[in-house]
């Protein structure tokens, strides 16, 4: 049985940028938003717009992730035909390797996506907040009848030379490629989302892998390769909210804008576009009759005595009375005791944060960076985190550390 | 903590005790009630089934089922997706000659073939008033070792007036026990108005799987209808039955009030954990978003579901999931379901709300601590 498309799913990032947040942890499986990890972005919009076949790709520390996806089950994606897949590197016949690029990495699953027969691939980024219909997408894609299209975001022009950027004609035939270039002619930036005639994809795969001297990677070689050939290659405009989140102060803004949707544009309180995630499966979150919450989201299983403002709360975080937290993002599982105060910060999961310690918070005025605690860290009382500091190991009371 | 596969058949009665709550069984069964901020009633009884490795579960439902069957679904959420056993919900036969079940051995009389087809050695039996994360392997334990033929988990609690006073109980009755020192039962007492603490029959019980078929049928030709009254108590002289008792946390709902009364308690963190940390209580997923507090808005001591949107001030308060509070909004003492909104500026004290309730802005409503005001589904004031 035939789809008509089927998506692949890069996420085999490592997000080194994310650091200690990623370290027993695929990019894709960091928390994002309350209660999703970033790979359910991708996921739910496949779902919603009618993508019932997705291949992840995965290779750096998959565990959490494919524990996380299971059967597919909570995106509606256990089917009997397609469904999710995680698909890491394996061993063949002809020997075995890791993934050596992006483009390697479809290369080495081409046998997957023939077994759908599909007249489209629709290649997704693990590592981005969007929320996107990529069936309209797809209605560009094939009304321009192109053989590539790439989703592109128009970026402030003083910013484009961060970005791979498309230059294109009137009617958004791409004529040329700049990756990171010191003198933009265009501020649309790639998105790293795009769509393939499967024919056109497989053959510029095997000529890619048939090249020594290729580093396998979409924006390097096959991009590239396509302009090359004079391919009938479209950009698609995209305006709705898109954050890469590969840093630790790009993944902290991006969860504050989650408490502002009027204006930061990323709702997830719509119910047209559900966003799905695995489930906690805790019981409310209960504020105590001394808890504050302002401006913040919290989810189930928390329980908050102390004072949480402009923030969000992971499920089962625990603010006990007398501690302070704002505008910090506090991941699941984490105990903050009382009287400590937790501020401008990322705390990932299952950390405790001892009686009167001080993480990330400073004097008011200062320009700084987002404080960041690793998974399972042990914060002793009173101890000090400073504002930009990154912390991987328990930090013993009373001592500090910046 | 979990244990597989018991040797236990389940088996529920979601419509036990809709007379106690006429209101809100409006459109549903006691199994459907929600409870505590994400709950149904059903939840609690099947979740500990559940996690003591029953995995053969049937409701034997009588009326106004459909919210029930929508909640279960194929009961993935409690795992009860399963090849051999898992979720089985019966509905009554719709036959000119059989009315709907009024006892429970009616209600087994028409599943005796089912029944005689389970592998299991045992059978449990119980209803959905009651929320409690109960150990029925501890129940188990206790039949096992009395050897007795039949076992009751019960309480020591008062009775609830409301039961006491209620003259229209038809087929909802209830039951309190004497046992013996070695834990026998002596007597079965029916509808008993005697006050303070008594021996209460959490209607949990434990037979064996061929001889409640046995007494089923004995009883079901003879026209017996209810199995305590008609089965059990008239022969604790013959019938070895034992009573065990249970020191968990119970939430039982008797009437409207009693309702209300025991979602405030989980407003109290020890009662809150006493439920809840034993062992999960599954339910089925929503995909809410988490809940938002928006600037203005004023929450103390309050349990509350994912998706809601709060503008307002709430306190002392049990919100279900996706409600919304307008700004400006006072909301206290209050349990509101699913989809309730309160509109701006309106102030709601001692109010139940069931699911989609629209307060109006600026509309006040309020009730009493001894009489909540209860505004039906779908409702607008």
């Amino acid at each position: 049985m035939a789809k008509e498309i089927i998506a692949m799913l890069l996420a085999g990032g490592q997000g080194s940028r994310l650091y200690t947040l990623t370290q027993n942890l695929a990019k894709p499986a960091v928390p994002f938003g309350g209660k999703y990890r970033i790979i359910d972005f991708p996921l739910s919009n496949c779902v919603n717009s009618g993508i019932d076949t997705v291949g992840i790709l995965t290779q750096y520390q998959p565990l959490v992730l494919n524990e996380y996806i299971g059967n597919g089950q909570p995106w509606d994606l256990d089917r009997l035909h397609g469904g999710v897949h995680v698909l890491p590197p394996y061993q063949q016949a002809s020997g075995s390797d890791w993934y050596k690029g992006t483009a390697n990495a479809i290369y080495q699953n081409i046998s997957f996506i023939e077994r759908y027969d599909p007249k489209y691939v629709i290649i997704l980024s693990g590592d981005q907040i969007c929320k996107q219909d990529y069936s309209d997408f797809l209605r560009f894609h094939k009304e321009k009848n192109a053989e590539f299209s790439v989703a592109v975001m128009e970026v402030p022009w003083n910013e484009a030379s961060r970005f791979g950027l498309m230059v294109a004609d009137g009617d958004d035939r791409i004529t040329e490629f700049q990756e990171k270039p010191e003198n933009p002619k265009s501020n649309l930036a790639s998105m790293g989302i795009y769509i393939f005639n499967w024919d056109i994809l497989k053959r510029y795969l095997e000529e890619d892998e048939a090249d020594i001297n290729s580093e396998n990677d979409f924006g390097k070689n096959i991009i590239p390769n396509l302009l090359k050939d004079g391919r009938s290659m479209y950009a698609y405009h995209f305006r709705g909210y898109w954050k890469d989140v590969g840093t630790i102060p790009s993944l902290w803004e991006a969860n504050m804008e989650v408490l502002d949707p009027e204006h930061s544009g990323i709702n997830l309180f719509d119910d047209d576009w559900k966003i799905y995630s695995r489930n906690s499966g805790m019981t409310g979150h209960k504020i105590g009759p001394g808890g504050v919450v302002e401006n913040s989201m919290i989810t189930d299983g928390c329980r908050i005595d102390g004072t949480v403002k402009h923030s969000i709360l992971f499920a089962g975080v625990r603010v006990e009375a007398g501690a302070e937290v704002e505008d910090a993002v506090v991941m699941g599982g984490t105990v903050i005791k009382s009287g400590a105060v937790v501020k401008h910060c990322i705390v990932a999961e299952n950390v405790e944060i001892g009686e009167g310690a001080v993480v990330g918070a400073m004097p008011s005025g200062d320009d700084h960076g987002v404080a960041t605690v690793g998974n399972g860290v042990f914060i002793g009382d009173g101890a000090k985190i400073g504002p930009s500091a990154m912390v991987r190991n328990n930090v013993k009371g009373g001592e500090e550390q910046w | 903590m979990v244990k597989t596969n018991a040797d236990v058949v389940g088996i529920l009665f979601p419509n036990s005790y809709d007379s106690l709550v006429p209101e809100l069984v409006g459109e549903r069964l006691m199994a459907s009630i929600p409870f505590g901020g994400r709950y149904r009633m059903v939840d609690f009884v099947l979740s500990s089934m559940v996690n003591c490795g029953i995995d053969n579960v049937s409701l034997i439902v009588r009326n106004n089922y459909l919210s029930l069957m929508d909640h279960l679904g194929s009961g993935r959420e409690w795992d009860l997706t399963r090849k051999n056993g898992g979720l089985n919900i019966i509905p009554p036969f719709a036959e000119k000659t059989v009315k709907p079940y009024n006892g429970r051995v009616e209600a087994l009389a028409s599943i005796l073939g089912f029944l005689k087809d389970q592998k299991e050695k045992y059978v449990i039996l119980a209803d959905t008033n009651i929320a409690a994360n109960f150990d029925f392997n501890a129940l188990l334990d206790t039949h096992i070792r009395s050897g007795a033929d039949v076992t009751i988990a019960y309480t020591r609690s008062e009775i609830p007036e409301s039961a006491k006073t209620s003259r229209d109980q038809g087929r909802d009755l209830y039951y309190t026990l004497d046992i013996a020192d070695d834990g026998r039962v002596t007597t079965m007492y029916m509808n008993s108005t005697q006050n303070g603490e008594q021996n209460f029959s959490m209607n949990y019980y434990v037979v064996d799987r061929e001889r409640l078929i046995d007494m089923v049928n004995v009883a079901y030709v003879r026209g017996l209808p209810f199995f305590e009254r008609d089965l059990i108590a008239p022969h604790l002289d013959k019938l070895k039955v034992y009573a065990h008792r249970y020191n968990g946390y119970v939430a039982r709902i008797s009437d409207l009030k009693s309702y209300f009364d025991e979602n405030m308690k989980l407003l109290d963190d020890a009662n809150l954990e006493a439920l809840f940390d034993p062992s999960p209580i599954y339910t089925k997923i929503r995909d809410d978003n988490p809940t938002r507090y928006i600037n203005g808005a004023k929450a103390s001591n309050v349990l509350v579901a994912d998706g809601c949107i709060i503008e307002g001030e709430v306190e002392n308060s049990v919100l279900f999931r996706g409600v919304k509070i307008g700004k400006g909004a006072k909301v206290r003492n209050c349990v509101l379901m699913q989809d309730t909104v309160v509109e701006e500026g309106a102030s709601i004290e001692y109010v139940i709300s069931d699911k989609k309730v629209v307060v109006t802005a600026g509309k006040e409503l309020k009730g009493t601590d001894s009489f909540p005001v209860y505004v039906a589904k779908r409702q607008r004031v």
